[in-house]
C-alpha cells in the first residue's frame, strides 16, 4: 500500500502531554477491530459515571514508540443521539462531558462499501473543528463489490488525511500510525452551506453558546446545529446541561418553525446528504457488477421465513448443548480447586471461626461464583462468535415477529437468551436497546429465564420427584423443558403485560443494519469473551462474596453447644430461626421452615438452595450426586408424620424457583443499570409474589385435586 | 441497483405493501419525528431508491447496498412510490 503524500515524520518539539485521540464511526464499520489492532491488550473498560454505557481506552504507540491515548466512543449514526451509547459519543465529542475531557484529535472510521452513508456522522464531525484522520475500513471488500474509490480526491475535498485500511486484515495500521504521529495534522477545509432557512437560528445559537455556555466558535457552531436536529436531546447523567438563555433561544425558533411548517431537521438532514452526495460522486466510481453478493445469497437462506427459523434453532441448539455439555468438565474442575483449597485451609488453620469464615464464607461464595464461569464464557463465545459474522442480526430480524408481539423487538432477543446462562450478563447486554421503556421490559423479564444456577435446584427436584431408576429419562427431560418454557412464557406474558399497563409506549419502531456476512476474528471474539469474564467477575463476584460471607453469618450465629451437629446448629442460628418466622408465609405453599432457610440462602445464588438442604437435612452430596441427599429429603416429616417432600411440594418448590426473584447478583445489577432503587425492588416484588401466588394456586389445586 | 425507470404509479404505498423484489422511490416520512431523522440519517430519506428483499411482518429491503430490517410499525411511516422495472 503507497504511503499517502500527507505522512511525513513528526517534528521534534512533540508535546509532553500523551495526546488522546477518539474513535468513533457507524456500527458495523469495524471500530473494534480496529481499536484492538491499534491497542492489542492495552485496553482499560470502565464506565462513564452515572450511565451504563461502556468507556474503553487503550493505549497505542507512535512511530517512535510514544503513547498515544485512544477513547473508543460507542458506534453511532448520528450526533444527533437515540440511545445513551450515542449520546455519551456525541457528549464526549463535544466537551460535554466533566469526566471526559475532549479528545485532542478524532478517528473517524468508515465502511468503504457504504461510503455515502458512513460520511454523513464525519460530515457533523468535520464541523468539530478538530483536528480528524479518516480511515477507510474495509478496502478488500469495496474492491470485491467492484466499486473504485478515488481517495486522493476524498483526501483532496476535505483536506484531511484519508488512510485505505483492511483492520481485520491489519492492512494500513502503519499508515494509520505514521498519521497519527503527526504532530501537524491539519483542520479539514470542509465547508457547507447551511440552509437558509435555519442559518440565522444557527448563527443566534451559536453566538449564545459562546456567550452564555462559554464554548469555542466552532464547537459552538457543530452544537447549534446539533441542537436543531436532535430536538429530544438525550441527555445522560454527566452531560451539561444548556445554559437557559441558550434554552430559550432554541425553543423561540422552533416555536417559530412550527407555526410556519419548516421541517427544520428534515432540512438539515437532506443538506448534509446532498452535500455528501456531491462529494460520493467524486469519489466512488459505481461498481459494474451486478446480481446477488454472497451475503445476498446467504440471506436468501438465513433470513427466510421456513428455513430462517430452522438455522436459528440449530445455532440455539448447539448454543446450549454447549453451555451445558462442554462446560461441564471445566466447572467440575473448578468445583474440585475450590474443595481442595477449603481442605487446605482446613488442614492448615486451628479450627475456628476464622477459619469457617474462610472457608465457608469467602472461598465457598467465591467458588459458588467461579463455578459458573466457562458457562458465561462460552455463551460470550458464541455471542461474539455471531456478532462477528453478522448473524446476530439476522437472529434478532427473524425474532422480531415474535418479540413484536408482546411489545417488544428483536433487539431485546439476545438479553433474554443470554439471560438463559445468567441474567447479569443478559442485563447488561440490554444497553444496545435504544428505546428506554424497551429496555426497561427487558431487563425486568430477562431473570425469568431460567438461569443456570437454577438447574441444580430443578435437577434435585426432578430426582426427589421421580426416582431415576423407576422413570424412564425422557420424562425428567420432560419436566426440565416444561420448567424452561414456564420461564420463558412468564418472561413474555410480564412484558406484554408491562407493555400495556406500566410502561406503555408506541410500538416499537425497529430500523437495524444487516452488516455483510464476515469470518469471525477469533482475536476479537477472544477479546470480548475476556473482558464480558472479567466485568462479570468484578460485578457479580464482590456481591456474591459479601452477601455469602453475611449469609455464613447468619447460619453460624447464635453458636450452639459444643455438641450439636451441623443441623442443630443451623436450626438453631438466625437463618433458622428467619425460616421458622418464614414458616406462616410459605405453610400454605405446602413448605416449611427448613425449605424455608434455602428459599433465604438462595438469595446469595439459587443453586445455594442445594448445599443448604445438605446441612438442613445432614446428608452428605454433591451437585452430580444427590442420592443421599435425595433419601434423606424423602424421610423427612412435618411434626404430624405426613411427608414434606410429597411430589406436588417438589413441583410447587420448582415453579417457586422459576417465578422468584432469589439472586442478590442480578438486584444489584438491576440497581445499577436503572439508577436507582426502584426497580430493583419493583422487579423482586413481582417475580416473588408472582412465584407465591402461582405456587400457592398450584399447591391448593393439586390438594384439592387429592395430590 | 436493478434498473428502473424512474416513471411511477401515483398512489404511494406504505413499504409494507410494497411487493417483495420490487423497488420503490421514498416519497414521504410520516409519524414520530425522531424517528423519521433516524430514517434520513441512515440514508433512507426522501428520493432514495429501495429494494424490497422480503417480508410482511418485519421487512428487509435494500437501500445504497446495505441491508435494513425494519419492523412492520416502521415500514409502515415510510411512504414509497413503486417504480417500474424496464
Amino acid at each position: 500500500m503507497a504511503l499517502p503524500t500527507h505522512i511525513s515524520a513528526p517534528s521534534a518539539n512533540s508535546t509532553s502531554r500523551v495526546p488522546v485521540y477518539a474513535l468513533v464511526g457507524n456500527p458495523n464499520c469495524g471500530k473494534s477491530t480496529l481499536f484492538n489492532a491499534l491497542t492489542g491488550l492495552k485496553q482499560k473498560v470502565g464506565n462513564y459515571p452515572g450511565v451504563t454505557v461502556e468507556k474503553k481506552v487503550g493505549t497505542t504507540y507512535s512511530q517512535h514508540g510514544q503513547p498515544i491515548t485512544v477513547i473508543d466512543l460507542p458506534g453511532a449514526y448520528s450526533l444527533a443521539a437515540r440511545s445513551p451509547d450515542e449520546a455519551v459519543t456525541r457528549d464526549v465529542l463535544l466537551g460535554r462531558r466533566s469526566d471526559t475531557a475532549q479528545p485532542d484529535r478524532i478517528l473517524c472510521i468508515v465502511d468503504a462499501t457504504n461510503l455515502e452513508r458512513n460520511l454523513y456522522l464525519v460530515h457533523q464531525i468535520l464541523d468539530l473543528g478538530r483536528p480528524v484522520i479518516l480511515v477507510l475500513n474495509m478496502m478488500d471488500l469495496a474492491a470485491q463489490a467492484g466499486l473504485r474509490l478515488r481517495l486522493n480526491r476524498l483526501e483532496h475535498e476535505l483536506g484531511i488525511p484519508v488512510i485505505a485500511c483492511e483492520a481485520a486484515n491489519g492492512k494500513g495500521i502503519i499508515e494509520l500510525r505514521l498519521a497519527m504521529s503527526r504532530t501537524d495534522l491539519p483542520l479539514s477545509r470542509h465547508a457547507w452551506n447551511v440552509p437558509a432557512p435555519i442559518a440565522s437560528a444557527v448563527t443566534e445559537l451559536q453566538a449564545s453558546l459562546i456567550a452564555h455556555d462559554r464554548k469555542a466558535p466552532l464547537i459552538a457552531r457543530a452544537e447549534a446545529l446539533l441542537l436543531l436536529t436532535d430536538q429530544d436531546s438525550v441527555r445522560v447523567a454527566g452531560s451539561t446541561p444548556l445554559d437557559p438563555r441558550t434554552a430559550e433561544i432554541l425553543r423561540g425558533w422552533e416555536k417559530r418553525w412550527e407555526g410556519e411548517g419548516t421541517d427544520w431537521a428534515g432540512t438539515l438532514v437532506n443538506s448534509r446528504y446532498e452535500a455528501i452526495g456531491r462529494l460520493a460522486a467524486e469519489v466512488v466510481l459505481p461498481s459494474a457488477t451486478t446480481g446477488p453478493t454472497t451475503s445476498d445469497r446467504i440471506d436468501a437462506v438465513v433470513t427466510h421465513p421456513v428455513w430462517g427459523w430452522l438455522v436459528l434453532g440449530l445455532v440455539m441448539l448447539l448454543l446450549f448443548l454447549s453451555i451445558f455439555t462442554l462446560a461441564e468438565y471445566p466447572m467440575n474442575w473448578i468445583d474440585g480447586r475450590v474443595a481442595a483449597l477449603a481442605n487446605w485451609v482446613k488442614a492448615g488453620m486451628a479450627p475456628g471461626d476464622l477459619r469457617d469464615l474462610i472457608t465457608d464464607g469467602a472461598i465457598a461464595g467465591v467458588g459458588g461464583v467461579l463455578i459458573f464461569l466457562p458457562q458465561i464464557l462460552i455463551l460470550f463465545f458464541f455471542i461474539g462468535l455471531l456478532e462477528s459474522t453478522g448473524y446476530m442480526a439476522r437472529a434478532a430480524f427473524i425474532m422480531d415477529r415474535l418479540m413484536s408481539r408482546v411489545g417488544l423487538n428483536g433487539k431485546s432477543f439476545i438479553p433474554l437468551l443470554s439471560s438463559y446462562a445468567c441474567a447479569i450478563p443478559g442485563i447488561m447486554a440490554t444497553r444496545t436497546i435504544e428505546d428506554p421503556k424497551d429496555r426497561l421490559v427487558t431487563i425486568l423479564v430477562a431473570p425469568l429465564m431460567s438461569c443456570s444456577a437454577r438447574l441444580p435446584v430443578y435437577l434435585l427436584m426432578i430426582a426427589a420427584l421421580v426416582p431415576g431408576d423407576r422413570v424412564p429419562l425422557l420424562t425428567k427431560v420432560g419436566i426440565m423443558l416444561l420448567m424452561y418454557a414456564l420461564g420463558t412464557v412468564g418472561a413474555f406474558g410480564f412484558a406484554w403485560l408491562f407493555k400495556r399497563t406500566l410502561l406503555k409506549g408506541a410500538p416499537p419502531l425497529m430500523i437495524m443494519e444487516l452488516p455483510p456476512y464476515r469470518l469471525p476474528l477469533f482475536r476479537d471474539v477472544a477479546l470480548h469473551m475476556v473482558e464480558r469474564a472479567g466485568l462479570f467477575l468484578r460485578r457479580a463476584g464482590t456481591v456474591i462474596l459479601g452477601i455469602s460471607i453475611v449469609l455464613w453469618f447468619l447460619a453460624a450465629y447464635p453458636k450452639a453447644p459444643a455438641d450439636a451437629t451441623p443441623t442443630q446448629q443451623l436450626a438453631q442460628s438466625f437463618a433458622g430461626r428467619a425460616g421458622h418466622l418464614l414458616e406462616p408465609v410459605i405453610r400454605p405453599l405446602g413448605f416449611d421452615w427448613q425449605i424455608g432457610i434455602g428459599l433465604i440462602t438462595s438469595f446469595a445464588a439459587r443453586e445455594v438452595f442445594v448445599s443448604t438442604m445438605g446441612v438442613v437435612f445432614n446428608a452428605e452430596s454433591s451437585d452430580n450426586d444427590t442420592k443421599p441427599l435425595r433419601q434423606a429429603m424423602l424421610a423427612a416429616r412435618w411434626p404430624d408424620g405426613r411427608m414434606l417432600f410429597t411430589p406436588l411440594t417438589c413441583i410447587t418448590l420448582m415453579i417457586f424457583y422459576v417465578f422468584a426473584m432469589q439472586c442478590m447478583s442480578t438486584i444489584a445489577v438491576v440497581k445499577r443499570e436503572t439508577n436507582g432503587w426502584k426497580w430493583p425492588v419493583f422487579q423482586t416484588v413481582y417475580m416473588t409474589g408472582t412465584a407465591w401466588v402461582l405456587s400457592l394456586i398450584v399447591y391448593q389445586a393439586g390438594r384439592g385435586l387429592g395430590f | 441497483m436493478p434498473r428502473v425507470s424512474h416513471s411511477s404509479n401515483a398512489t404511494p404505498l406504505s413499504l409494507c405493501q410494497l411487493p417483495a423484489g420490487a423497488v420503490g422511490r421514498v416519497c414521504e416520512l410520516i409519524g414520530d419525528i425522531q424517528f423519521c431523522q433516524r430514517v434520513r440519517e441512515m440514508g433512507f430519506g426522501e428520493s432514495t431508491f429501495v429494494t424490497k428483499v422480503s417480508g410482511t411482518g418485519t421487512i428487509l429491503c435494500q437501500v445504497n447496498g446495505t441491508r435494513i430490517a425494519l419492523s412492520h410499525g416502521a415500514a409502515k411511516n415510510i411512504l414509497v412510490e413503486q417504480l417500474a422495472r424496464r
